[in-house]
């Protein structure tokens, strides 16, 4: 079997256990929203991630058994994802420049924050009736670490833009609409990146993200609007999580981070 | 590997397999890769310093390497390991498996990348 058809039959694998234990009952606090508090997944890295049309929800098998295989073979597949930032075309030479030389100009090497939309869902949420605290781990092989959010859903109006110091997670607020908690991010700064690939933003950009709960399954989804550089908004591929069933679960501490490799990389090749 | 951009590719040959017997100075539990350190002595009775990168401590659990385990990694103590070698030609190599004092080996690289 070709590593596609394992990838496909990985990601339908996938499906099954999650959707089912997401139709139970979803919990909910008095005033009638749903409760998002909770350990969801295992609290490391982004999470289970089974959207069949996420190119990272699953990985490809080592063909042939190497390595090699494995970086290649999963980079084209992230890459074959239709779901991009469109930029406007002025910016085109920029971000493939900044993707070509990746290795050294993507702030997520050399242990800098990945920063708000690319830090992706939480790994716990602690839900009050004025505020989300939201904490994330990073994925193993990621440095930034330990962070946290907090987030007031007290009913207060952001900041003007221009009081605000540009920051990697910016300042957010969130609200009910309906069932599902939006999350509204401005003010950040302009190193940061969307994600692999060159996708750099402006300090003008504003990060919608909503997170829905429904049994005991947590989807987690953002909008990137930057129009000084993006011609539309870009809608990311939403990601699903399951709420961790121990309840005495809590997140792994991760390591300091020191990168050790940049000194020593002969040639640009990169995810 | 995992969410570093650069491929094992930019650094280490992976047609390079290398084998080296030393003794442990230093581990490094870092991200995004922690190092094991091993000082090892040439056929003249010269020593060099060689650098691994392997994984971090939740990889290494993965692999059977236990806490109680990695006591077989701590300084003064000889251990072999199997990598491959890096591309620019320093004393440095990404560690596939490493043999303990006792003669348990465990294996760190595997091509399973659930494992990692």
């Amino acid at each position: 079997m070709n590593g596609l058809g394992r990838y496909v039959i990985g990601a339908v694998l996938c499906l099954v256990p999650v959707y089912a234990a997401g139709q139970g009952a979803t919990a909910r606090i008095a005033g009638g929203h749903p409760d998002l508090s909770g350990m969801w997944n295992g609290g490391g890295g982004r999470g289970l991630v089974i959207s069949a049309d996420d190119p990272l929800g699953a990985y490809l098998a080592a063909r042939d058994g190497t390595l090699l295989n494995f970086e290649r073979d999963n980079t084209l597949v992230r890459r074959a994802d239709p779901n991009k930032p469109l930029y406007k075309p002025e910016f085109w030479e920029k971000v493939q420049k900044l993707d070509q030389n990746g290795n050294t100009q993507d702030p997520s090497y050399g242990c800098m924050l990945a920063g708000v939309p690319r830090m992706g869902p939480p790994v716990k949420i602690v839900q009050t009736p004025t505020e989300l605290i939201l904490f994330y781990v990073s994925p193993p092989a990621q440095g930034w670490g330990d962070q946290y959010r907090i987030v007031p859903i007290d009913g207060r109006q952001h900041t003007r833009l221009e009081e605000l110091d540009g920051t990697w997670k910016g300042e957010s607020i969130g609200h009910w609409e309906g069932d599902t908690m939006v999350v509204d991010t401005i003010g950040f700064n302009d190193t940061s990146w969307l994600d692999i690939g060159g996708y750099f933003h402006s300090e003008n950009m504003h990060v919608i993200e909503r997170i829905r709960r429904e049994g005991d399954t947590l989807t987690w989804q953002a909008t990137v609007e930057d129009p000084d550089v993006l011609i539309r908004p870009w809608v990311m591929n939403s990601r699903l999580l399951r709420l961790n069933p121990d309840p005495k679960a809590v997140p792994e501490e991760t390591l300091p981070c020191v990168e050790r490799d940049l000194s020593h990389l002969v040639n640009k090749e990169h995810h | 590997m995992g969410g570093t951009p650069h491929s094992v590719q930019a650094q280490f040959d992976l047609n390079k397999p290398v084998t080296v017997t030393g003794v442990v100075t230093k581990v490094e539990w870092i991200n995004p890769h922690s190092y094991l350190y091993l000082d090892v002595k040439d056929n003249n009775g010269n020593v060099k310093h060689w650098a691994f990168e392997m994984a971090g401590p939740g990889a290494l659990r993965k692999a059977g390497l236990s806490r109680a385990d990695r006591g077989g990694l701590k300084g003064g103590d000889t251990v072999t390991v199997n990598g491959v070698l890096s591309k620019d030609g320093s004393d440095s190599a990404f560690i596939k498996d490493v043999k303990l004092p006792d003669g348990r080996v465990f294996t760190i690289w595997t091509n399973d990348p659930n494992a990692r």
